[in-house]
C-alpha cells in the first residue's frame, strides 16, 4: 500500500487490526470502513505467495503482508498443526483462500471488499455473529416523548451516530452481541446491549445504573462505590472546571460534604483557600494531606494543578485515610489525573477569559461625616465635662470654636467653612471627597486560562499530555500585581507485555508570582485609612501625598516603586512498573519512585519613589494653578535588592505486593507495601543596597556596607509499612482492615515508630433477598462504619507567632543568631529547647458511620455520616502550667498531652429527573463540625469561665494561638449621665472614669468590679461550623446550566479598623454610633483610634466588636451550550462548547462590612474575587 | 523495581531515618570549642532589647514624657487600670518571662563553663565573668520593676517542680551583689570588645542596686509610714528591708558609687572648675549622649568614655521594620512636620524642671520667665527637646519650601493681626501627617543624630543605649553622701556634674541639697529610664509621676504693624508668642495609686506557681 487512506494512516490501521486480531475483539466497523475506502484504487486479485510448510496464521500474515486484505478470525479456531505449502502468482483471493482452506475446515465470507472473515464450515454463533449488521431503534424520554441529538455509540469504539429529531437512529455494528451506549447532555450515558436484537430502543430514565458502577478512588486503589466501607466524598475533574477560578482550592467549597474552604485573600498567587476536613481535629497543624496521583505531600500542593488535567478527586473523611497513615490524620485528598484512553488522538483546546474584581469594598465615610466624626471625638477627648458636650457640638457647627469652662478655648478640627466645601465639591484641589478604592482600584481585572490536552493510544500505549497557560491581573490600576503559570502533564501508561505495566507521569509547572515592593496589606491599610479629607489624586492627573512612609496607594500598586518577584518550578516525576506474577494468578508487584523538586527563585527589588505635595496656599504664576513640588517619599533612597534561592527534592521510593482473589463468592484483595521518603532542602539569600544606580537590578552592583547573607538547609526522612487486607462476600457483606507501621525522623530514637490499625465494615442491604423483596422502591442501601487510628507527627506550633514545625526536639541542640560587638554582627549561639527524650507519635482516633442508598432508580440519593474523632497524645508544649521563672516556658519541647474531641455529620441529598428535553437534579450537602478541647496545658489557678479546656478551638496560629475567643461580655451603652450615676459596677479595672457612650460589660464573676476575671472564652471560633452547598443542574437540549449556592454558618469575627485622626471610618461605623445628639443604648461613641478602654487598652476584646459571619452566596453558576455535533462532524469536530461562568456572584450576610470569608477584621487584605467568566472547548 | 524492593528493605537497617539537623550545632561540641561557647555567651546580652530604644519608652511611664499614639497600652499603667489581667504594655528589656529566660542561658552558661573542655582559660574565666553580670543585670531588671522575685541560680531540667516562692528583697540584692563582684573580679584585667560587659560595668551594677536598697521604697519603716498599702501588706519582706541598719546601706551605696569613680576612667569633662559655657555645655552633654555613634560636626567621640555599659548598633544588623531594631530613634519620636512619629513627647512638667542659667527655679508667675521660657535655661534642655522655634535639622522641601530656617513649629501664628491662625507644621493640625503629631508641643531631641545626612525618616542612626555611665554612678555617690549627711563631699561631686553642664555650683544642705540632687538627677539622666524608677524608690511617684499631664499652647502674636513672614518663620521682631501650659487628659487621665510602685506579676505567672505572691494593691 503506497498511499493512505482517509485519515487512518496505514500503518496504524493495519498495526489496529492486528492487534484486535490478537486480543480476540470484534472488528470496529471503522476501521473497516477506512481501509475499504483506501482499497478502492487497487485490484483484487494480486496475491503472490511462496511458502512451504507454514502454519495457517502465517499464511494469512503473508497475505495481509501484501497489503490489501485483512483476516478476521479465533485464534482457537485455526488447525493447531496443520502446516500449508502453497505457491501462487498473481491469484485472486477467492482462489488462493481455497487453496489454502481446503483442508483446514474453515470457510471464509467477505465482510467488505477487503476484510475477511475465517469461520468454521458449521459456524458457532459467535462466528457467525461477525457480519455488519444494521441495528435501529428510538430514544424517548420516560415520558416516551423522542430525544433528538443523542449520541449513540458502539461501545469501545468510534462508531456512532446521533439520534434525529424524531430520536430515530440508525447503525451499522459488527457484532451481534455490542453494546451501545447512549449519551445526552445533562442526562449522562447508558449502556444497552444489543442481545441479537436489531432493533435496540432507549428510554432515557434516570438510571441507576451508571452511578452505581462508579468507581471511587480510594487509599493505594480503587473500589466500586458500592463496596466502599470508608466515607469518601468525590467531585470529577468536569465539575471543578466550572469553577472559573485560577486556584483549583477555590473550587471545592460546597461542593464535598465535610470539606471546608475558607479562602482568606483574593490577591493573586495568594488566593488559595484553607482547607480543612471535617473542621480542626487538632491544635497543630490541621493540614489535610493532598496525594496527587499516589504522590503525598506534593510540593505546591493542590492549588496549582490544572482542572482540565483532573479526572477526579476524592477525599477520604474517616478511617479510609488510615492507609496514608503519617500524614493523613487530618484527611487525605486524592487527585487523579487523567489518563490517555485507548482510541484515536483526541485533542481539546479550553479558553476561559475572565474578569474579576473585589466581592466586597467596604463602604467608607464621606470627607463630611469623617469631618462630623472627628470633630465629635475632639469633643468627647478634649472636654472633661460631658454635659458642655451639647454646647461645644453647637459651637463646632457654627463657629468652629468653643470656649470651655474647664478646658479653655477649644478649636474644631473641621471648621464649618472647610466642612462646606468638602460637601459641595468647590474646590476639589483643597477639599476633596476622596474614594480611596474606587480611585486605587479598576472595575475588572482580566484573568485568561488556555489549555490544550492531546489524549490517545492503544491497548499498549496511551498518553494524555497537556499544556496549561494562565493569566490573572490584579485589581490596581496599573497593577504590579498578577499571576501567571505555564504548566505541562505526560501521563504515559504502556503494556510491556502481558505481565508487566508501566507508567510514567511528568509534571513541569511554573509558577510566577509578582507584586509591588509593599505587601497587599500595606496597601488595603492604607486603602481603609486613606482620610476623605485628602486627595489621593490631584485634579491634573499628578499623584498626591503619600498618607504615611511614602505610602500612596496610586503609586505604592504600581511597578513604580520596584518589584517583588517570586518565581517557583516544579519539576515532578513518577515512574511505576507494575509485574503480574505469572505463576500465582492475582498477585502484583508494583514498585514506584518518584522525584518531586521545586526551585523557587525570589527577587525583590525597591527603588525610591516621588510624590507631589501643595502647601494649599503657593501657586503657580498664573496665581490660580496650585504648585506642586516633587519629593522623594520612599523610606529609602538608595535602591535594595533581595535574592532569595530556595532548592527543595523529595525522593519517594515505594513497593506494593497485591493480591487479589475471587473464590466463588468470596473475594480477598491484599496488600502490603513499604515507603521511603527523604526531603531535602537548601535556600541562600542575598542582600545589597547603595547601587550605583537603579537602572542596574542586579547584585553585583550593590555597594558593600550593609550587604548581607544568609543561608540554610535541611533533611528529613520517613520510613513506614503498611498493609491492608479487605473481604466481600458476594459485594454484600464487606470488611477491611489496614494497618500501618510509621517511622519518623521527628521522633527520639526509642519512640520513633507508631502502629496504627483500622478497621471497616459494611452492608449492603439492598443486596438481602428480604429486603429486594419487601422494599422494591430503594435500589441500594449501605450502612457501613469505620474506626481507625492514624499518626500524626507534626510538632507544630507557634515561634514569632508563625506556625512552625519544630524538629529535633530530643537533641539538645543550639541555633544561631547575632549581637553586636565591636559595631559588628558577631554570630552568636542560643539554647533552642530543652531536649524531651520522651515523645512519640500524635494519635487521631477517627470513627464513622455511614448509610448510602438510592430510591426510585436512582431519582433520588442520599448519604448520611456521623464521625466522632479523638485526638490523643497532641504534641504541645506544656508551656501552660510551666511557671516562666523556670526560665523554659519559651523553649519547652513537645509532650504528649493534649486530648480533644471533634464530632458531627455530613449529608447529601440528591434528585434527579428529565422531561422531554429537559433535564434537572438538586443536590443538597452539609457538613457540622463542633470541636472541643478536652485536655490542654492551662494554668491551674484560672477562672473556669475562662478556660479553654471543654471549649472549642481553632488552628495554631488563628486568634487566640487557636483557643476559642476571650471576651468582655458586651452589655449595652451608658446612654447618658443618669445611666452613669445609676450604675453600680465599679469600672476602675478598666477606665478611670466613665462618660456618655461608655459600653457597659457584664460582671461575670459578680465581684461589682469589671476587669480582666470578666472575660468569658466562647464557645465559638474564627471558624464556621456547618458549611454546605446546593447544586442545581438544569440541561435543555443543547443548554446546560449548573448553579451552585454555598454557605457557611458558626463563625465569629473581630472587627476592629485603625480609624480616628489617622484613618478613615466604615460607613458602618458612622450609621451605628452614640452621637451626642442621638445618644444611643447600644452603640457606643467612636473612639479616636484605640483612645477608649473598649476600643484600645484591656477591653478591646469584648463580644461587641465580634460579629456573627454566616453567609449564603450563589458561589458558582455555569451557562454553556454544545453544538450539535451532526454540525461539527462535517467540520472535523467532535465537541464543541461554549459557556459563560461566574463566581461570587451574590451574596446574603448579616456582617455586611466586608466579605463573610475575611479573616481580617481590620479590612487591610486584598478582598475575594467576583469573577464573570467565557469560556470555550473544542475537541478533534 | 527490585532494586527498589532492596532498598526499601536495607533501608530499615541503616538508621535511615537519623537525620541531623543542618542549621544548628549539639551542646557538646560548643562546649568543647572557645570560639562557640563565646557565641553563646554572646548571645545572651540579647536579652538588652534595643536598650531603651524601642519605639514605646519607659519615659513615658514617667513625668518626663507622654506616648504620642493611643491603643498601645501605656494609658493603662499610667492611669493606674492595671492588674494582673491586664498588665499593659511591657518591654522585653525588663519583662518576667524574658527575664528568666535569660537568666536561664547564663546559669546554662556557667555550669557549662565549669566543664567546658576548651583549653583557654582566660577565655573561660572571661565568659564566666560576663555571665555573672549578665544575670545579675537581669535579676536587677527584676527587682526594680518587680521587688524581690524567685532566685534561679542553676537550669532546670524537664519535669522537675517549678514551683518557687519569691525570695527577699534583702536576699536578691545579696545575690546580685556577689554576683557583680564575681564578674567584677573575673573580668578584671581582660581585655573586652565594644559591647562587652566589663569589670567596671559590674561596679556600676552593682552600685545602683545598692542605692536602690538604701532608698526609702525599700525601707520598709520608710515606706510603710508612706503608704498604706505598703503598709497594710502581709509580705513586706518581699519589698524591702524590714530589719537592718538603713545607715550602713548607704554606707555600701557609697562605698560602690565610689569605686566605680575610682576604676570607671573618670567620665567625661568632669574635672571642670568652672561652669561651661552654655554652647560648650550643651555640645558636651549631647556628645555624652551620642555615645560615639555620631558623625554630627561637633559631635565629641570621646565622650564615649561616659559609657560603662552600652547596646550598640550595627548597619550589619538592621533588621526589622523601623520602631523595632534600635535604629530610628529619630523617625519614632521626631517631629511629624519631618515626617516623623514624635512618639515619646516631652511633658511641660519636665520642661518646668530645667533650672535657670543661674541656678534659679524657673516660675511661670515671673512674668519675664514665662514670656520667655526657653530663654536662660540650663543648657541640658537645649540638647534634650525641641520646642516651639528651636533650631533643628533641615526640613524635607515636601511642601514648596515652608520651613527655610529650619525651625521646630509647635505653636500657631497669626497671618493677619488678630487674623485667622496659621497651625504650624509640627502641630496636631499641620498639613503633614498630623495625626503623628506632639500633643504636648515638644519633641524629643536627646538621643536623636542630628547629623543633617540623616534623615530620620528613611535613615537609621547608631547611636548606642547607655545603660550604666559614669554619672550614674557620680550621682549615687552624691545621693548617698548627702543621705549620710556628708553634704561637702555630695556638693564637690555634684558641682563636677554641674559645671559640666554650665550650671552654677550649689552650697545647699540637707533637704535643700536633696532636692537638687533630685532635680539633677531628673534633668541629666533624662529619657535614660531613670526616672521611673527614681520617683518610686523616693517615693515621690503621687507627686510627680501622678500629675495630670501639662502641655504648652503657644500662639504667636503679630506686633502692631508687623507684616507675617511667608513662608512663616520664628521671628520675635515680628512676633509676641504666648506661652500657656494646658492641663490635658485626653490622651492619659494620670493618676497614682501606690499599687504602681511595683508591676503586678501576672495572673497567669500566680496561677502557674501556687508559691508566688502577688505585689500589693493587686487582686486580679
Amino acid at each position: 500500500m503506497k498511499k493512505s487512506g482517509c485519515g487512518v494512516s496505514e500503518d496504524t490501521g493495519r498495526l489496529i487490526i492486528k492487534r484486535l486480531l490478537m486480543t480476540k475483539l470484534a472488528v470496529l466497523l471503522g476501521f473497516a470502513l477506512s481501509i475499504q475506502s483506501f482499497a478502492n484504487g487497487y485490484g483484487q486479485g494480486n496475491i503472490n505467495l511462496r511458502l512451504e510448510k507454514t502454519p495457517l496464521k502465517k499464511v494469512f500474515r503473508a497475505i495481509e503482508d501484501q497489503g490489501f486484505f485483512r483476516f478476521v478470525y479465533k485464534d482457537e479456531i485455526l488447525p493447531k498443526d496443520q502446516r500449508i505449502s502453497i505457491k501462487v502468482k498473481h491469484e485472486t483471493v477467492e482462489n488462493v483462500l481455497a487453496e489454502i482452506l481446503g483442508n483446514t475446515g474453515l470457510s471464509y465470507y467477505k465482510l467488505s471488499e477487503n476484510l475477511i472473515v475465517i469461520t468454521r464450515e458449521r459456524p458457532d454463533e459467535d462466528a457467525r455473529a461477525l457480519v455488519a449488521i444494521k441495528v435501529t431503534g428510538k430514544v424517548t424520554n420516560d415520558k416516551d416523548e423522542p430525544l433528538g441529538g443523542v449520541s449513540v455509540q458502539e461501545k469501545g469504539t468510534n462508531n456512532g451516530t446521533t439520534t434525529k429529531e424524531d430520536g430515530t437512529y440508525s447503525l451499522e455494528v459488527t457484532n451481534p452481541k455490542a453494546t451501545l451506549v447512549f449519551s445526552y447532555v445533562g442526562l449522562g450515558s447508558r449502556e444497552l446491549a444489543m442481545n441479537g436484537k436489531n432493533v435496540v430502543d432507549m428510554k432515557f430514565t434516570a438510571s441507576l445504573e451508571n452511578s452505581l458502577k462508579d468507581i471511587v478512588v480510594v487509599g493505594y486503589g480503587t473500589q466500586k462505590k458500592v463496596t466502599v466501607t470508608g466515607a469518601v466524598a468525590t467531585v470529577k475533574g468536569s465539575e471543578l472546571e466550572k469553577s472559573p477560578t485560577v486556584n483549583l482550592t477555590n473550587s471545592l467549597v460546597g461542593r464535598l460534604p465535610g470539606v471546608y474552604a475558607v479562602q482568606a485573600s483574593g490577591e493573586p498567587g495568594y488566593d488559595g483557600s484553607t482547607i480543612r476536613i471535617r473542621g480542626t481535629n487538632t491544635l497543630g497543624n490541621t493540614s489535610a494531606l493532598v496525594v496527587v496521583d499516589g504522590i503525598p505531600d506534593i510540593a505546591g500542593g493542590l492549588e496549582r494543578i490544572n482542572p482540565a488535567d483532573i479526572e477526579s478527586m476524592s477525599v477520604l473523611k474517616d478511617a479510609s485515610a488510615a492507609i496514608y497513615g503519617s500524614r493523613a490524620a487530618n484527611g487525605v485528598i486524592l487527585v487523579t489525573t487523567k489518563h490517555g484512553k485507548t482510541g484515536k488522538p483526541q485533542l481539546s483546546y479550553t479558553f476561559n477569559h475572565g474578569w474579576a474584581q473585589p466581592d466586597r469594598i467596604p463602604k467608607m465615610a464621606t470627607a463630611t461625616e469623617y469631618a462630623a466624626i472627628n470633630n465629635a471625638t475632639y469633643i468627647y477627648d478634649h472636654i472633661s465635662d460631658p454635659s458642655e458636650w451639647s454646647a461645644a457640638l453647637t459651637a463646632f457647627n457654627q463657629t468652629g470654636t468653643y470656649i470651655s469652662p474647664a478646658n479653655g478655648t477649644q478649636t474644631a478640627p473641621f471648621q464649618p467653612a472647610d466642612v462646606k466645601k468638602y460637601a459641595d465639591g468647590s474646590d476639589p484641589w483643597g477639599h476633596p471627597n476622596t474614594d480611596w478604592f474606587k480611585t486605587t482600584l479598576k472595575t475588572w481585572a482580566p484573568q485568561v486560562q488556555h489549555t490544550l490536552q492531546i489524549n490517545g493510544g492503544s491497548d499498549n500505549i496511551r498518553y494524555l499530555a497537556s499544556l496549561g497557560y494562565q493569566d490573572q491581573d490584579g485589581y490596581y490600576k496599573n497593577s504590579a500585581t498578577g499571576y501567571k503559570q505555564y504548566d505541562m502533564r505526560l501521563n504515559l501508561d504502556a503494556k510491556v507485555n502481558k505481565w508487566i505495566n508501566t507508567g510514567i507521569n511528568l509534571t513541569a509547572r511554573e509558577e510566577y508570582r509578582f507584586f509591588p515592593t509593599q505587601t497587599a496589606g500595606s496597601i488595603f491599610r492604607m486603602l481603609m485609612r486613606g482620610r476623605p479629607t485628602d486627595p489621593e489624586v490631584w485634579p491634573n492627573g499628578l499623584p498626591g501625598p503619600d498618607i504615611e512612609n511614602g505610602q500612596n496607594p496610586i503609586v505604592i500598586t504600581t511597578s513604580q516603586t520596584g518589584y517583588d518577584k517570586d518565581k517557583r518550578d516544579y519539576f515532578q516525576v513518577n515512574g511505576r512498573v507494575e509485574v503480574l506474577v505469572p505463576w500465582v494468578p492475582g498477585l502484583k508487584l508494583t514498585g514506584m519512585a518518584t522525584a518531586d523538586k521545586e526551585n523557587r527563585i525570589e527577587k525583590v527589588w525597591q527603588t525610591p519613589w516621588t510624590l507631589y505635595f501643595w502647601d494649599h496656599k503657593t501657586y503657580e504664576a498664573d496665581g490660580k494653578t496650585p504648585l506642586l513640588t516633587k519629593s522623594v517619599r520612599s523610606t529609602f533612597t538608595s535602591p535594595q535588592l533581595s535574592e532569595t534561592n530556595y532548592n527543595y527534592l523529595n525522593i519517594l521510593l515505594s513497593g506494593f505486593i497485591n493480591y487479589d482473589k475471587t473464590l466463588g463468592n468470596h473475594t480477598i484483595n491484599l496488600l502490603a507495601a513499604v515507603t521511603k521518603e527523604t526531603d531535602k532542602e537548601d535556600d541562600f539569600n542575598a542582600y545589597r543596597t547603595n547601587f550605583i544606580s537603579p537602572a542596574v537590578d542586579q547584585l553585583f552592583a550593590g555597594g558593600a556596607p550593609q550587604q548581607n547573607v544568609g543561608g540554610s538547609a535541611y533533611e528529613r526522612a520517613k520510613l513506614s509499612y503498611f498493609g491492608r487486607a479487605a473481604y466481600n462476600y458476594k459485594e454484600k457483606y464487606l470488611a477491611e482492615f489496614t494497618w500501618r507501621v510509621d517511622g519518623s525522623y521527628l521522633f527520639p530514637q526509642q519512640h520513633r515508630w507508631g502502629f496504627f490499625p483500622s478497621v471497616s465494615a459494611g452492608w449492603r442491604i439492598s443486596e438481602e433477598e428480604f429486603f429486594k423483596k419487601s422494599v422494591t422502591f430503594v435500589n441500594y442501601l449501605k450502612l457501613r462504619g469505620s474506626w481507625g487510628q492514624m499518626g500524626n507527627d507534626q510538632v507544630y506550633y507557634l515561634k514569632n507567632g508563625t506556625p512552625t514545625l519544630y524538629e529535633y526536639q530530643y537533641l539538645s541542640t543550639y541555633g544561631f543568631s547575632n549581637y553586636v560587638i565591636n559595631n559588628q554582627a558577631a554570630t552568636t549561639l542560643y539554647e533552642t529547647v530543652v531536649p524531651n527524650l520522651n515523645f512519640t507519635w500524635e494519635v487521631a482516633n477517627n470513627t464513622d458511620v455511614g448509610l448510602e442508598g438510592q430510591l426510585l432508580n436512582g431519582k433520588i440519593n442520599f448519604e448520611f455520616d456521623y464521625f466522632y474523632n479523638r485526638r490523643t497524645h497532641i504534641l504541645w508544649q506544656p508551656s501552660g502550667s510551666t511557671p516562666a521563672s523556670s526560665g523554659i516556658s519559651a523553649i519547652l519541647p513537645p509532650e504528649n498531652i493534649g486530648k480533644t474531641e471533634n464530632k458531627g455529620y455530613e449529608f447529601t441529598l440528591g434528585y434527579t429527573n428529565h422531561s422531554g428535553p429537559w433535564s434537572y437534579s438538586i443536590s443538597v450537602n452539609g457538613g457540622y463540625a463542633k470541636n472541643k478541647i478536652l485536655f490542654f496545658d492551662e494554668a491551674p489557678g484560672a477562672p473556669k469561665w475562662q478556660l479553654a479546656t471543654g471549649h472549642p478551638f481553632g488552628a495554631s496560629g488563628s486568634p487566640n494561638n487557636g483557643a476559642a475567643f476571650l471576651a468582655y461580655q458586651y452589655d449595652g451603652v451608658f446612654r447618658d449621665a443618669k445611666d452613669i450615676t445609676d450604675n453600680k459596677v465599679d469600672y476602675t479595672g478598666v477606665t478611670p472614669g466613665l462618660k456618655p457612650g461608655d459600653m457597659k460589660f457584664k460582671d461575670v464573676n459578680g465581684d461589682g468590679k469589671i476587669d480582666g476575671n470578666d472575660q468569658v472564652r466562647l464557645n465559638k471560633t474564627q471558624d464556621p461550623t456547618f458549611t454546605g452547598g446546593v447544586n442545581i443542574r438544569v440541561g435543555y437540549k443543547d443548554l446546560d446550566l449548573s448553579i451552585l449556592f454555598q454557605g457557611a454558618t458558626g463563625g465569629l469575627l473581630y472587627i476592629g479598623t485603625e480609624s480616628g485622626d489617622i484613618g478613615n471610618y466604615l460607613q458602618y461605623s458612622y450609621d451605628h454610633q452614640w452621637t451626642i445628639d442621638h445618644p444611643s443604648s447600644t452603640d457606643p461613641r467612636l473612639a479616636n483610634r484605640g483612645n477608649t478602654y473598649y476600643t484600645g487598652g484591656g477591653a478591646r476584646n469584648n463580644t461587641y466588636f465580634l460579629r456573627n459571619s454566616d453567609y449564603l452566596r450563589l458561589k458558582n453558576i455555569e451557562l454553556g451550550y454544545n453544538l450539535s455535533p451532526s454540525l461539527l462532524k462535517r467540520a472535523g469536530i467532535s465537541q464543541f462548547r461554549i459557556y459563560a461562568s461566574g463566581l461570587n456572584l451574590i451574596t446574603w450576610d448579616k456582617m455586611k462590612i466586608w466579605d463573610p470569608e475575611s479573616t481580617s477584621g481590620s479590612g487591610q487584605y486584598y478582598p475575594q474575587s467576583r469573577i464573570l467568566n467565557l469560556g470555550a472547548r473544542v475537541t478533534f | 523495581m527490585i532494586v527498589t524492593g532492596v532498598t526499601l528493605l536495607a533501608a530499615c537497617k541503616q538508621d535511615f531515618l537519623n537525620t541531623q539537623p543542618l542549621n544548628q550545632i549539639s551542646a557538646n561540641a560548643t562546649w568543647a570549642d572557645g570560639g562557640l561557647s563565646e557565641a553563646f555567651v554572646t548571645n545572651i546580652y540579647n536579652g538588652l532589647g534595643n536598650g531603651g530604644f524601642d519605639e514605646q519608652q519607659l519615659s513615658s511611664l514617667s513625668d518626663e514624657a507622654v506616648f504620642v499614639h493611643p491603643g498601645r497600652g501605656i494609658n493603662t499603667i499610667n492611669e493606674g487600670t492595671l492588674s494582673p489581667s491586664n498588665l499593659g504594655w511591657q518591654s522585653g528589656t525588663y519583662e518576667w518571662g524574658s527575664m528568666y529566660s535569660q537568666i536561664r542561658a547564663t546559669n546554662v552558661a556557667l555550669e557549662n563553663l565549669r566543664t567546658a573542655t576548651f583549653d583557654d582559660t582566660v577565655l573561660n574565666h572571661r565568659l564566666a565573668g560576663e555571665a555573672h553580670f549578665l544575670r545579675a543585670y537581669y535579676y536587677h531588671q527584676l527587682v526594680r520593676y518587680y521587688g524581690g522575685v524567685p532566685i534561679v541560680d542553676h537550669s532546670y531540667g524537664l519535669n522537675q517542680d517549678y514551683s518557687i516562692a519569691r525570695s527577699s528583697f534583702s536576699d536578691c540584692v545579696n545575690f546580685i551583689t556577689a554576683d557583680c563582684d564575681s564578674a567584677a573580679s573575673l573580668l578584671t584585667g581582660k581585655s573586652l570588645a565594644k559591647g562587652r560587659a566589663t569589670a567596671v560595668s559590674a561596679l556600676a551594677l552593682k552600685s545602683r542596686i545598692l542605692l536602690y536598697a538604701a532608698s526609702d521604697l525599700h525601707d520598709i519603716t520608710t515606706a510603710k509610714s508612706k503608704s498604706t498599702v505598703i503598709s497594710s501588706y502581709a509580705n513586706p519582706e518581699l519589698l524591702g528591708y524590714t530589719t537592718g541598719d538603713r545607715v550602713a546601706r548607704w554606707q555600701a551605696a557609697k562605698d560602690a558609687a565610689y569605686a566605680v569613680i575610682q576604676a570607671g576612667g573618670g567620665g567625661y569633662k568632669l574635672g571642670l572648675s568652672a561652669p561651661a559655657t552654655s554652647a560648650d555645655a550643651q555640645n558636651s552633654y549631647l556628645s555624652i549622649a551620642m555615645g560615639g555613634g555620631s558623625n554630627a560636626p561637633g559631635v565629641d567621640k570621646a565622650a564615649s568614655a561616659e559609657l560603662l555599659f552600652e547596646r550598640d548598633f550595627s548597619s550589619q544588623l538592621v533588621s526589622g521594620g523601623p520602631g523595632t531594631d534600635g535604629t530610628s530613634v529619630g523617625l519614632d519620636n521626631g517631629p511629624n512636620g519631618y515626617h516623623n512619629w514624635a512618639g515619646n513627647a516631652p511633658l511641660q512638667q519636665l520642661v518646668d524642671d530645667y533650672e535657670m542659667m543661674d541656678g534659679t527655679k524657673f516660675d511661670w508667675t515671673n512674668s519675664a520667665e514665662a514670656a520667655a521660657p526657653y530663654k536662660n535655661r540650663d543648657p541640658r534642655m537645649y540638647a534634650t527637646l525641641l520646642f516651639d522655634g528651636a533650631g533643628w535639622k533641615p526640613r524635607s522641601k515636601i511642601t514648596s519650601n515652608p520651613d527655610p530656617v529650619n525651625q521646630i513649629q509647635s505653636g500657631q501664628y497669626e497671618t493677619t493681626p488678630g487674623g485667622a491662625l496659621l497651625a504650624g507644621l509640627d502641630t496636631r493640625q499641620s498639613p503633614v501627617e498630623n495625626w503623628n503629631a506632639s500633643w504636648t508641643g515638644y519633641y524629643m531631641r536627646k538621643f536623636i543624630d542630628p547629623d543633617p545626612n540623616i534623615v530620620d525618616n528613611n535613615t537609621r542612626q547608631y547611636i548606642p543605649w547607655p545603660f550604666l555611665r559614669y554619672t550614674e554612678a557620680v550621682l549615687n555617690y552624691v545621693e548617698a553622701c548627702n543621705e549620710l549627711g556628708q553634704d561637702v563631699e555630695a556638693q564637690t561631686w555634684l558641682n563636677k556634674i554641674r559645671f559640666r553642664a554650665g550650671m552654677p555650683a550649689t552650697t545647699e544642705t540637707g533637704d535643700a541639697l536633696r532636692q537638687r540632687i533630685r532635680n539633677e538627677r531628673r534633668v541629666e539622666l533624662a529619657y535614660e529610664e531613670h526616672r521611673y524608677h527614681d520617683a518610686r524608690r523616693w517615693m515621690i511617684a503621687s507627686a510627680t509621676l501622678g500629675r495630670k499631664i501639662v502641655f504648652i499652647n503657644v500662639v504667636g502674636n503679630l506686633k502692631s504693624g508687623a507684616l507675617a513672614p511667608s513662608p512663616y518663620k520664628h521671628d520675635e521682631t515680628l512676633y509676641t508668642y504666648h506661652y500657656t501650659p494646658v492641663q490635658d487628659n485626653s490622651l492619659e487621665n494620670r493618676t497614682w495609686l501606690d499599687k504602681m510602685y511595683f508591676r503586678p506579676i501576672s495572673r497567669d505567672e500566680v496561677n502557674k506557681n501556687a508559691k508566688l505572691i502577688q505585689n500589693p494593691g493587686y487582686t486580679n
